[in-house]
Order: structure tokens, then C-alpha cells, then sequence
């Protein structure tokens, strides 16, 4: 069932951790992170929750903040790769992105104007319908692959790079841009306020005092390209993509399965198409939003499936980026099978009893060249993707 | 996958403006009958009403329990409906799922709540904001209800990239099986009518008026709708009862690649009366023989679930539906008549963007059998 490998040759990244992927690695490695109360807008709700926004940020009047920090990533991933326009243009190139907020028909403005009966401007509708985010990247890229946006809420940018890597497998292109890219706005922060699950210190995922995640914003890429080209091209390989796998808990909307089974079987899915063993894995990148619940299931599978193991939670360093969040977590994981060291899990403190594992608290370094980076999301979607050094 | 190797589509189920169920469609389909319903609006200028495509979910309660049905909104309804009547068009309604893939497409997702999410703390303030409403507006909702109505525990994919996102789905739909992923695929489009979207629909090109001439491509024509399009697919190396195959689903851009229009065979026109895509669809289509039928379902990112429903129709009847005003041509086409022999093994279902891009999926006859395969009445 082990699939063939497939080369990632660039990243980019953007996240309230740093403007690039290589900014945003010193910053989780020296253990910086910066929740704040939003600044880019504002909440009448009485209790203002800390979230990490990408303040030095500014996208274009035309675009979606999302399909603007797509670009931006792109952009970082194909220069990182050493892709030119012109290269990109003998090349069939597919783009696959995830996304929960980078399709949605919401504009508050709009709709606070035609509930009080006005004829709003249609101008905040037409740019949601011109900023899809695979489009988006495509069109300026000019790429003539497939393209897909992928909604599977907060693991659609693992998603996105599960799907990229069998595109290649199966021709229907030479290379592709995946990721994932979500803005932060006042809908979602209100949204997931309403939700009960956020927290209003910053987020502490796995600790026995977690009270709820923090949100995030900003958008990863990765290149990833088949065996041809990577020869053809004359360009080196990052790291690779070994393995992907998915399932549903079919349980809630919201919930994770208490048991874990979805998540199980995409570990399952993603370490037997990748080929290795759950014992050759160096560490994980886990979900670990800081909600009871998602920390608590995530932490019991891990028990189970790959006991011992490191593992660890960024959330602490960029907040939950939702769509972005499974690629941001892969590029980060991806660069720490470079550099051989994992951060600390931000914010833990106080180990849990009801989760009986403790995620890393300092810099740490390791021997292996395999890791996991698992997404769980809302609508019952698990995901996981399989990332090997090159 | 091995030669003999197929993707099988084993069973359809449809709801839209032309009623519900393969047999409404295939009805309307023969009859030509391309009468929407209407949409009633509140604007800054006072209450409009237009034509429009409705699709109505009453039946849905022969499948799932209403308790079950209590807190979902019209956009997963649509969903379910259609989910289960391609089940049960393929008589697997009863079956196990634990080897099920899923994959939806929608264009705009679940407008209606998202709206009511909207609105529940722009009149109450942000405190107020309703949870319910919040969970139920991301645009995988309609695949999770599925999945925890059918006990479906494979993986599970949503799909939104505007007018493309039935075509790019379907390439994930060929992946999953190919790879052998799953042992089928269920995959819907959907796509709800609600307030905003008509509301939107109104601002940006005016009330529609009938008819629907999709094939005057410099006129705009389009009327709006909502329905939901369903398909369970198989991967099989057996002889397998089914409307017909998926022989090629792929997504992309002109730009460099050239375009893979089929040399022969039936082409169906996903051209919606919409003008910004009409003329590319008659340059693109000139000389062809063609078929348009979505003056039969409206105009909708999820139309070309439509499209490709028909077309496996015509498959497996053998024959051509005529198309609703065929008689509005303005670029040089062949319109086969009704009741014409399809005339070739496959038909290719072509989807146009706003921008370059396109989509192509081609359907083919079942090699070897009849295509019969279980029908709902």
C-alpha cells in the first residue's frame, strides 16, 4: 500500500510567529509568541480573548486577506524552491489550498446593510468571488494544472497536501503549490467565542489547566514536484512527502469521537502508505489546539499508536490558523527534520492526569528523519500527513 | 489500475427545480420541462419576486428520522436527500459504509445559516451570537451530517472552487478509487437558494426572466437555483449493473497546455445563460455537437452535477434529450434532435470559469452490459 515519495523543494510561510517560514522557526525556537487581543477590528463582546494576528500584514483592496497570505507563502515556496515564472511555465502546475474562510459568502458589512433594508455595496461580494485561493494563485502564477480549494475546515491545508502529493503520483501534473491560508476576522472570532472554546489567557494545549485555543491567522505553501522534474529542473529536494491518510469520526459537528477511531485510522492510512513504521517516527507535530477535548483525544491516540514518541504543539506559537493551521504545521515540521531539534510546546506547564503524556517543554533535539503533522477538525475530519528529511 | 479495471457510477440521486428523484429528472429531461419556481425578496427599493429553481427536501423524511432532522438547515437537508437517493438508486441503501469515501462540492456552502449566523449577533450584539448556527455554517457541514447519519467513517473530502467545483472534486473522486483508497465514493454537489445568495444574485445581474436560452450566448439569461446532485461510484474489475463509466475528470488552465476538447462523441454544455462565460463557451463548442440542458435546473455552481447526471442518462437510455431552447443558437452547432441515437461510446460534460479555467469530465457506455441498474420510481 506504501506510495512513492514525492520531493518537497520549497516552503513559505507566514503566521503571527514571523513574515517567512525561516523568521517564524527562530521565533519558535527561542520560544517567542505574542497573543494579544485582536487590533485589526473590534468586538463589543465583554471579554476580549487574545489571538495571534499577522499585524505587519497588509493585503491589496482587490484580494481577501486569505488568498493574499496564499500569495505571499506562494511566493516564499516557489523563490525557496528556485522556480522562476519562466521554469513554472513549461510545467503543467496544479494548486490545491485549504481554506474555511477563503470561499465563504459572509461579508458583515453586506449583510449588516441589507438587513437595515440599504442597498449595500456589491464590491465586498465580488471580491470574495475573485479571491478563491487556488485561483488566486494560479492566475497570478499563470498555472495551468488542477486546482482545488479544499473546505474540510481545520485540517483542509493538511488535506491540500495529502491531495497535491497524489496528484503528482498519478500525472495530472509535474508539480504543485499546496497549502492552506485563512485570515482572522471578526466572524470567527466571534463565532468560536460563541463555541465556549477558546481561551481568554493564552492558549496552554495539553496542560491540565487548558481552558480553549487561541485563533490565528496566515498561510503556508509547499512546492512539491515529481521525480522528472526534481532531475529535469536540476533542483534538490527539502524533504519529502512520504504518506497521507484521513477519515471521518462521523460522530459531531464539533467534537472530536471520544475514542479517537477517525484519528486512528488516519495515522493508520498515513504511516502504511508512507511505508515506516510507527516506531521509526522522530516526533509528531500534533493538532493540539488547547481544548479539553481535542487535546484529550489527541493525547490518547498518541498513547496508544505511538508510544514514547516526542510530540508537540505549535498552536502555542501561532494560535489555531484553522485551514493554514495543517500547513503551517507541516513546513514546521518539515524544518525541524532539518535541523534535527523540535521547540518546546509553548504554554504547557502542568502535566494532565487525565491525559497520562506530556508533550516537550524545551528545545529538543533528534536522531530520526520521519514525522507526523495530524490535523483533527470540525465536521468530524481527521488527517495526517507523513514528512521524511531528504 | 489493471485494463480491465472501471469506475462504475452505480446510482444517481438528484433534487432541484424540475422535482425529485433520477425519474423527475429524466422526465423533465424527455418533456423539455424548464419551469422554475420563484424567489421572493425584500431589497432597498421593496419586495421583488423572480423566477427561480427551488428544490424541495420533503422526502427526505422517508430516510432519515425528523428528530434526526431537528437542528440541520436547508443546505444539509439538500445534501442528505441527495446522498440518500443515490444510495437507494443503487439499492445499497441498507448497506455498511465503513469503506465509503465522501466527497461534496458546493460553490457557496451553507449560505442560508451563515446568514442567520450573521444576523444573530448584528440585531443582538456579539455576546448573542449563536453557536448552533456558527457550527452549521462551515462549508463541510453538509458532509458531516452525511457521515454521522450513514455511519460513514472513510475519508472525507469538501470541495468549494466556484464554478469549477464539481469537475475538481470528481478528480479526487477518481484519485480515491484508483488508488483504492475506498472501495466507492459517494459524491454530491449542493448548492442552496437562500436570501443572501438571491439577494446577491438580484444586485449584481438584475431579476431573471424566462426563458433560459442558454445557447444565445451573448444574451444574459440565467435564472437562479439550489438543488443537490448525488453519485455513488465503485471501482470495479467486474461486469457491474450502472448507468455508465468515468473515464477522465481533470481541472486546469489553457494557459500552456492546450485544450483536451473530445474529437467525438456527444458534448454537454454546462452554459447557464450567464454572458460572462457564454461567449467562451461558444468559441470553444463551435462546431460541435452539442447539448445543453440547464434550462431543466438553473443556474448554480452544482449545475454541473446536473450536466453530468444527464449525461449519464442519455448513456444509458441510448438516447438523446432534446434541449430546451435549442432553437436560440448563435453560434454554428450541431443540436442533435430528441430521441436521437447518442451516437457514440462516451460524452464529455464541459464546465467554463470566469477566469481561463475549465473543466472536463467524460462519461462512458458500459462495455459489455446493458447499463440497466436499479431505479427508483
Amino acid at each position: 500500500m506504501s506510495v512513492a515519495p514525492i520531493a518537497i523543494t520549497g516552503m513559505g510561510c507566514i503566521c503571527a510567529a514571523g513574515g517567512n517560514l525561516s523568521d517564524s522557526m527562530n521565533a519558535l525556537l527561542r520560544g517567542e509568541r505574542r497573543p494579544a487581543p485582536p487590533v485589526r477590528f473590534a468586538s463589543n463582546h465583554p471579554v476580549r480573548y487574545p489571538v495571534f494576528e499577522a499585524v505587519d500584514f497588509e493585503e491589496p483592496p482587490d484580494l481577501l486577506r486569505t488568498s493574499a497570505f496564499a500569495l505571499h507563502a506562494a511566493r516564499e515556496a516557489f523563490a525557496d524552491a528556485g522556480l522562476d515564472r519562466k521554469t513554472l511555465g513549461t510545467l503543467r502546475v496544479g494548486v490545491c489550498v485549504g481554506t474555511t474562510v477563503g470561499t465563504v459568502m459572509s461579508e458583515e458589512t453586506f449583510c449588516r446593510g441589507y438587513l437595515a433594508g440599504d442597498e449595500p455595496d456589491m464590491a465586498p461580494f465580488r471580491r470574495i468571488l475573485h479571491s478563491n485561493p487556488a485561483d488566486v494563485i494560479a492566475r497570478e502564477f499563470d498555472l495551468s494544472g488542477p486546482r482545488q480549494t479544499v473546505v474540510t475546515a481545520c485540517s483542509s491545508g493538511t488535506d491540500a497536501v495529502g491531495i497535491a502529493g497524489s496528484w503528482i503520483r498519478a500525472g495530472l501534473c509535474d508539480a504543485a503549490i499546496a497549502g492552506g491560508a485563512d485570515e482572522l476576522g471578526r466572524i470567527t472570532y466571534i463565532g468560536f467565542i460563541s463555541l465556549m472554546i477558546t481561551d481568554d489567557s493564552p492558549c496552554k494545549p495539553f496542560d491540565r489547566h487548558r481552558k480553549g485555543l487561541n485563533l490565528g491567522e496566515g498561510a503556508a505553501m509547499l512546492v512539491l514536484v515529481s521525480e522528472r522534474v526534481l532531475r529535469r529542473v536540476g533542483i534538490r529536494a527539502r524533504s519529502f512527502l512520504l504518506g497521507y491518510g484521513s477519515a471521518s469520526d462521523a460522530y459531531h459537528l464539533t467534537a472530536p469521537r471520544p475514542d479517537g477511531a477517525g484519528l486512528r485510522s488516519a495515522i493508520s492510512e498515513a504511516l502504511a502508505t508512507s511505508g515506516v513504521s510507527s516506531a521509526s517516527v522522530a516526533f509528531v507535530n500534533a493538532h493540539g489546539t488547547g481544548t479539553p477535548d481535542n487535546d484529550r483525544v489527541e493525547s490518547r491516540v498518541l498513547h496508544d499508536m505511538l508510544p514514547g514518541i516526542p510530540f508537540l504543539s505549535t498552536k502555542g506559537y501561532t494560535g489555531h490558523t484553522l485551514g493554514a493551521a495543517g500547513a503551517i504545521e507541516a513546513v514546521f515540521t518539515a524544518a525541524c527534520l532539518e535541523i534535527g531539534k523540535i521547540p518546546a510546546n509553548a504554554g504547557f506547564e502542568t502535566p494532565d492526569p487525565g491525559i497520562g503524556i506530556t508533550p516537550v517543554t524545551e528545545v529538543t533535539p533528534f536522531a530520526g528523519s520521519v514525522a507526523l503533522s495530524e490535523s483533527l477538525a470540525f465536521g468530524g475530519n481527521n488527517s495526517v500527513v507523513v514528512l521524511g528529511k531528504a | 489500475m489493471s485494463g480491465t479495471a472501471r469506475i462504475v457510477l452505480e446510482g444517481i440521486g438528484v433534487v432541484g427545480g424540475f422535482g425529485c428523484g433520477i425519474a423527475d429528472l429524466s422526465r423533465a429531461l424527455a418533456e423539455g420541462n424548464d419551469r422554475p419556481g420563484t424567489l421572493s425578496l425584500s431589497t432597498g427599493s421593496g419586495p421583488i419576486e423572480f423566477p427561480a429553481f427551488r428544490a424541495d427536501t420533503s422526502r427526505l423524511k422517508e430516510f432519515v428520522p425528523a428528530r434526526t432532522l431537528r437542528r440541520i438547515d436547508h443546505f444539509s437537508k439538500l445534501a442528505l436527500l441527495g446522498s440518500h437517493l443515490a444510495l437507494a438508486d443503487a439499492g445499497l441503501a441498507e448497506t455498511e459504509h465503513e469503506r465509503l469515501g465522501l466527497i461534496i462540492a458546493s460553490g457557496y456552502g451553507a449560505t442560508g445559516i451563515t446568514y442567520a449566523f450573521l444576523k444573530s449577533f448584528i440585531n443582538d450584539g456579539d455576546i448573542c451570537a449563536s453557536p448552533t448556527y456558527f457550527a452549521n455554517s462551515v462549508h463541510n457541514s453538509a458532509a458531516a451530517h452525511i457521515s454521522i447519519v450513514l455511519g460513514a467513517r472513510g475519508p472525507s473530502l469538501t470541495v468549494s472552487q466556484f464554478d469549477l467545483s464539481v469537475p475538481s472534486a470528481l478528480t479526487s473522486v477518481r484519485q480515491w478509487l484508483l488508488e483504492g483508497r475506498v472501495d466507492r465514493v459517494l459524491f454530491g454537489a449542493v448548492e442552496e437558494l437562500s436570501e443572501l445568495i438571491g439577494y446577491a444574485w438580484y444586485r449584481q445581474r438584475g431579476a431573471p426572466r424566462m426563458p433560459m436560452t442558454p445557447l444565445w450566448t451573448g444574451k444574459e439569461t440565467a435564472i437562479p437555483a439550489e438543488g443537490a446532485a448525488f453519485f455513488l461510484f465503485s471501482r470495479t474489475e467486474e461486469a457491474r449493473a450502472g448507468y455508465c463509466t468515468l473515464e477522465t475528470a481533470v481541472t486546469g488552465s489553457p494557459a500552456n497546455a492546450g485544450f483536451p476538447l473530445p474529437g467525438d462523441g456527444l458534448l454537454l454544455l454546462g452554459a447557464d445563460g450567464r454572458r460572462e462565460t457564454g461567449r467562451r463557451y461558444a468559441v470553444l463548442a463551435e462546431n460541435a455537437r452539442i447539448a445543453c440542458y440547464t434550462p431543466l435546473y438553473g443556474s448554480m455552481p452544482a449545475g454541473p452535477a446536473f450536466d453530468l447526471a444527464s449525461a449519464a442518462l442519455i448513456i444509458k437510455e441510448g438516447r438523446i434529450f432534446p434541449s430546451p431552447g435549442d432553437a436560440s443558437l448563435d453560434f454554428p452547432a450541431t443540436i442533435p434532435a430528441g430521441g436521437e441515437p447518442a451516437g457514440a461510446d462516451r460524452i464529455s460534460c464541459l464546465t467554463l470559469a470566469g477566469d481561463k479555467a475549465y473543466g472536463l469530465t467524460t462519461l462512458g457506455k458500459l462495455p459489455g452490459t446493458t447499463g440497466e441498474c436499479a431505479r427508483e420510481d
